[in-house]
């Protein structure tokens, strides 16, 4: 997400899943939708069948969404990049760019162009194994069916080089002048129903809610909106240093624990809280496990004792059984930026709780619960209330408890095409107010950068963020406001203009509590965050255009020399992270198949909840992997062998080996999904009684190795190394 | 009278095995017993196209022409229903079936087998509409509710079809008609 | 793993699925780029049916006839063959020999001990299996359903206890030349003199009865076994299975039907030679020449 936001302003999906229905091409990079997002499916297949869109899925696994696809590209792991860069010097060099569209709200086009440059179709079939002459075909679908969409999902974004790859894909769609339109636009599939409300709250441990940041004006405003003192606040920390100090994440927390890599930290972590979240989704479980062991204190908040519990063999575990989703209610916010309310369908069954009750009784006994709860008397309500007033950066500010109800409880009024309400009490609206929703009467953004809109029907050009002028490595300079000509209809400017600020002194369209920016722009017809181009080129970014640096643990030791990765960072989120020190080419001697993990459709994350359903662990009882028919025969192994994976990180599974063509004969696939065992021991017993899940298998993490996003520090599952052998 | 059939649209299913699941949740089938199941073929190859089945409520259907006691009937609109009470066991059914749509759960002494239970169209049984019986022995009654089998209901893609048979195939026909025109026709590329 | 899958259709379904694609894999080369136009939905449509129920055209339409002519087959058995022995009984009568005199040991109390227990099981058997033929003028349900159930009960008793009786009369009854002659002339039943009959210890009616209840009887156990679990095979072989079952079946209910006239009826003192273990000597001399005494 840090890719695109960087590009453009937002870091989200810029259409719906609905809007897939009008594209005239759809271009799926690590995603497989028909596992992941069979309801997504539905109108990526009518627009496939209606429009008779081209369906290209890149992906290294003949997946069950391959199988629906028209082409079909088997890649390398971790060589998206140069593959979509290799697109985009095709087009270029075709002369199939949008020219108008580049001209008018693109920057740093030329200097991107010479990056790009590099990867001719002969570079990139070396790098990615991709043929050249399919590089062309691709290239030439893309660029002869427009607007296309671009989808990806985890498979682009969970590489060491995962947030370059994520800024090619932007890069390819302003190439091809496919954004800010209907049936184009990048659209990321978020993994769960509430993933995208999450990242919006800013569950993370870098930003405020809704993508404040960490700094001190960042602090200030959330107090405000908060009512609470900032001096309170800061004392709450450690030293005002910690305030502003971006904190560890979830790929990497245990090392705060077991300190193997150095941390920034006064002290090791000592207690960590599980609140929905499966630890078996983190790579290189086996030393998260250790650092479970080693703590003090560990909560789990979850409606299932999850594989978490049963890892832990240090008696320090509490696990508190909150309700499921139907036995409480709250907004969520879906893929798409729509905001939904979920509704209570029963009271909580058996001796859960909702976590709104549990959040209240932990905050009662830290201390602080008149703080806490000061703006919140109705749960929760209220709570949705407090968000939105203080998220004006996505303009959460339109989106009332009130107005999502109206939504969910009126959805029948709305266009599935559009999603417009066509008459009713929402007319005119579009289905649960797409951020930004900018006034209680905005009908919400169904298409991000849509400069065809009005800004008050829900039109935005692309987000001035980054200035109003650049001077690129080779002297040239730009201006970074978007060009004559570009506005939205009855916009006072007619071209570019940088953000709204000191119409209310002192503050701008982001901090201002009053609203009154916002409404002000909104009624001069323009876009409180400005009007800017789109940007090829991220200065801020170690890469400031996207090139190709292979794996830490590249299959490819001849290519390691030519793409090298990035240099080690010293302190990221508070850990030192290994990159160049970790990129040894002669591990693949060793470690001589590649492993990618991914999703199968019968269960869902950690599968805390999915194994515990008996219909759900018929279908897929079995921890597996999926082998090469040929590498199955060359190893001796058949199909329902036992066999054991082991990673360089020296973890190893012992799983149930399916031969099968889905992967090629280098590659190993693995469901993330199970938990239960650990290094082929059975944790069983460790679950309270009666609560076992009815499958139980081995975490697919055990083995994914060492490496991670060098911005976001997302861990790298997609591309790390194995070895094979028969147990 | 309409005729009810279910259609799978084999370039729709994507082998989510949702509709599977719906089945059981739904009307309480127990583990091992699969009213509906998904088939796919070529997996992992090019050409690989899912199929969701069931009892597909045929019309001269072989089980009922097979059934010794004449456990099996048809309704007027069609749908294919078996008495549990009269049903003995014997298994015919399975074998005259060309979906493998009869199921038969096993019992305790020897693997004995009970009697057969299979798709109901979620139209119940021969018991009184919506009494425990009949939720008990076949499940739900949404036909009598005025609604589309849980399988169909519940179809991410909308693949699988249930309902008024000329309807549905109405459906199919258009969707098919669609395919295959619009830009990717034959010479729309070098066309003017 | 804890998850054990008892479903044993959705194992037979995942096999096959596995095989398929691991069979034509075979043939898949190392391909990286793939284009689909080239299947079309009917193809796909049509290659279905054979992991579903393979040959389903080829067997079913004889399936539906045979499984409605089973009754047809089994009620003339069971009304012709006692007519036929009801006019033997009247025309020609029972054999009738003398009980005095000496007395021979036949049966040794280890063979009678099991050959009562088998004709109990053995008839069990017969008649839930006739029950469940006639199911349909029974009514079905829960009577037939528990009818099924000692039909299997009983066959697996039957298998096991049967083995002593084999091997016990295995000797005896092996098919000797004199067995032919003792055709020829029907085992002397259709005169009412009391001719020497060409026999050993028994005679070849008795051998052919002894081979189908044995023998037969571990086939009908075969095949009823595979047909009471119809999941472990596809439906075409179950088909054979069920034709062998109810035509071999056919066979050991006429013989079945004879065996209860002779010993009840056709010679006199029969039933309780197997209850007593004693022949008399005349009878021994005359139905059973060939016997060492």
């Amino acid at each position: 997400m840090a890719g695109v936001a960087n590009t453009w302003g937002y870091g989200a999906m810029t259409n719906s899943m609905n809007d897939i229905r009008h594209s005239k091409c759809i271009f799926m990079l690590g995603s497989n939708a028909a596992e992941a997002h069979p309801v997504a499916m539905q109108h990526i297949l009518y627009a496939k069948e209606v429009n008779n869109a081209p369906l290209i899925v890149v992906d290294p696994r003949f997946t069950k969404l391959a199988a629906k696809a028209t082409d079909y590209v088997r890649i390398r792991p971790g060589t998206d990049t140069a593959f979509v860069m290799g697109l985009v010097n095709e087009i270029v060099t075709n002369g199939w760019h949008d020219k108008d569209f580049i001209q008018k709200r693109v920057a740093g086009f030329p200097e991107m162009c010479e990056k790009a440059s590099h990867y001719t179709p002969e570079v990139v079939e070396d790098i990615t194994g991709i043929p050249a002459s399919e590089v062309k075909r691709i290239a030439r679908i893309l660029a002869t069916h427009r607007p296309g969409t671009v989808i990806w999902c985890m498979g682009a974004t969970q590489h060491s080089i995962g947030s370059s790859n994520t800024r090619a894909l932007c890069i390819l769609q302003l190439v091809l002048g496919n954004m800010g339109v209907s049936g184009g636009g990048t659209n990321i599939f978020r993994g769960h129903d509430n993933v995208q409300g999450a990242t919006d709250m800013c569950v993370l441990s870098h930003s405020l809610p809704a993508y404040y940041g960490i700094k001190d004006g960042s602090w200030k405003h959330w107090c405000r909106v908060w009512d609470v003192d900032y001096e309170w606040m800061k004392s709450r920390f450690h030293s005002k240093e910690y305030m502003n100090k971006k904190g560890f994440t979830l790929a990497r927390w245990y090392q705060g624990v077991i300190q193997e890599d150095k941390i920034n930290q006064y002290t090791p972590i000592k207690a960590v809280v599980f609140w929905g979240c499966a630890s078996n989704s983190q790579s290189q479980y086996h030393k998260l496990k250790k650092a479970l062991d080693l703590l003090d204190l560990v909560v789990i908040i979850d409606p299932f004792p999850t594989m978490t519990a049963a890892a832990c063999a240090k008696d320090n575990v509490y696990l508190l059984p909150s309700s499921s989703q139907y036995e409480t209610e709250g907004s969520v916010t879906s893929s798409s930026r729509q905001i939904q309310w979920r509704f209570k369908v029963v009271d909580p069954v058996h001796d859960s709780k909702d976590d709104y009750w549990i959040m209240n009784e932990m905050v009662k006994r830290f201390g602080f619960h008149d703080k806490f709860y000061k703006n919140i008397k109705k749960i929760p309500d209220d709570i949705t209330r407090e968000l939105c007033k203080g998220s004006l950066t996505i303009g959460y500010n339109g989106a009332l408890p009130e107005r999502i109800k109206k939504h969910t409880l009126n959805w029948e009024t709305f266009d599935v095409d559009t999603l417009k309400a066509r008459g009713g009490p929402c007319d005119g609206e579009y289905y649960g107010l797409p951020w930004p929703c900018w006034t209680e009467t905005h009908p919400g953004t169904p298409i991000l950068y849509d400069i065809s809109k009005p800004v008050a029907k829900g039109g935005l050009p692309f987000r001035a963020r980054f200035g109003t002028e650049h001077t690129y490595w080779n002297g040239r300079k730009e201006n970074l406001l978007a060009a004559e000509g570009v506005y939205n209809p009855g916009s006072e400017v007619k071209g570019g203009y940088p953000e709204f600020k000191n119409i209310v002194p002192g503050t701008n369209w982001k901090t201002d509590l009053s609203q009154k920016t916002i409404k002000e722009a909104i009624k001069r017809g323009m876009a409180p965050f400005g009007n800017a181009r789109a940007r090829c080129v991220c200065w801020n970014f170690p890469d400031q255009v996207p090139v190709h640096r292979e794996p830490l643990h590249s299959p490819r030791p001849d290519l390691v020399a030519k793409y090298p990765t990035y240099p080690d960072k010293k302190d990221q989120y508070r850990v030192y992270t290994r990159f160049k020190s970790e990129q040894r080419p002669e591990l693949v001697k060793k470690f001589p198949y590649v492993l990618i993990t991914g999703r199968m459709v019968e269960h869902m994350g950690g599968g805390a909840e999915t194994r515990s359903n008996k219909y759900l662990a018929e279908l897929k009882p079995h921890m597996y992997a999926e082998i090469n028919v040929r590498l199955a025969n060359n190893l001796g192994i058949r199909n329902g062998d036992m066999i054991w994976i082991e990673s360089p990180e020296q973890g190893r599974i012992k799983v149930m080996a399916k031969v099968t063509d889905r992967v090629d004969e280098k590659t190993i696939f693995l469901p993330f999904h199970f938990g239960g065992m650990f290094m082929g021991k059975s944790l069983e017993a460790n679950y309270p009684k009666g609560t076992e899940p009815y499958a139980i298998g081995e975490p697919a993490n055990i083995v994914t190795n060492y490496g991670y996003d060098i911005i976001t520090q997302i861990q790298g599952t997609k591309e790390g190394l194995c070895q094979v052998s028969k147990a | 009278m309409a005729r009810m059939r279910f259609l799978c649209d084999i370039e729709r299913c994507i082998d989510c095995n949702g509709c599977v699941v719906a089945c059981k949740e739904g009307n309480g089938v127990p583990v091992g017993i699969n009213r509906r199941r998904v088939v796919t073929i070529n997996e992992g190859r090019p050409g690989e196209r899912s199929l969701s089945i069931s009892c597909m409520h045929c019309s001269n259907a072989p089980c009922i022409a097979v059934c010794p006691v004449k456990a099996i009937y048809q309704r007027e609109d069609g749908i294919v229903l078996v008495n549990k009470d009269i049903c003995i066991g014997c298994g015919y059914c399975f074998i005259a079936c060309p979906f493998g749509a009869p199921q038969f759960p096993k019992g305790d002494t020897f693997g004995k087998r009970g009697v057969m239970d299979k798709c109901t169209f979620c139209a119940g049984g021969p018991a009184p509409t919506f009494s425990e019986k009949e939720r008990r022995l076949y499940g739900q009654n949404r036909i009598a509710e005025g609604k589309v089998p849980l399988c169909a209901a519940m179809c991410s893609t909308k693949a699988l079809l249930a309902g008024d048979g000329d309807k549905i195939s109405q459906i199919f026909q258009e969707r098919v008609a669609r395919r295959g025109t619009g830009a990717k026709a034959p010479g729309w590329s070098v066309a003017y | 793993m804890k998850f054990n899958l008892t479903s044993n259709h959705l194992r037979v379904l995942l096999y096959t699925v596995f095989l398929t694609a691991a069979g034509a894999s075979a043939l898949a080369a190392n391909y990286i780029i793939l284009n689909f136009g080239n299947i079309s939905t009917t193809q796909a449509f049509k290659a279905f049916p054979f992991l579903v129920s393979p040959k389903w055209e080829a067997y079913a339409n004889d399936f539906i006839p045979f499984v409605h002519a089973i009754p047809g087959m089994v009620w003339p058995i069971l009304v012709f063959i006692p007519l036929i022995f009801l006019i033997h009984f009247f025309a020609i009568g029972p054999k009738n020999f003398s009980e005095d005199g000496e007395r021979i040991l036949f049966y040794g109390a280890f063979t009678r001990f099991f050959h009562w227990i088998n004709a109990i099981l053995f008839s069990l058997i017969v008649i839930t299996g006739l029950m469940i033929v006639f199911s349909k003028a029974l009514g079905g349900g829960g009577l037939i359903q528990n009818a099924r159930l000692i039909h299997l009960s009983c066959a697996y008793a039957f298998i096991v206890t049967v083995i002593p009786l084999f091997l016990v009369w295995l000797k005896d009854m092996i098919p000797m030349p004199h067995d032919v002659k003792w055709f020829l002339i029907l085992g002397g039943y259709l005169s009412k003199k009391a001719t020497t009959v060409p026999a050993g210890k028994f005679n070849a009616g008795q051998k052919i009865w002894f081979w189908l209840a044995t023998v037969g009887g571990a086939v009908m156990f075969y095949t009823g076994f595979y047909l009471s679990d119809i999941t472990s095979r596809p439906q075409s072989e179950l088909f054979s299975l069920l034709k062998i079952h109810i035509i071999l079946g056919l066979f050991i209910l006429a013989l079945f039907i004879t065996h209860l006239y002779m010993s009840l009826f056709a010679v006199k003192g029969s039933l309780k030679s197997m209850i007593s273990g004693f022949k008399g000597k005349e009878e021994v001399k005359c139905l059973h020449s060939k016997m060492k005494i």
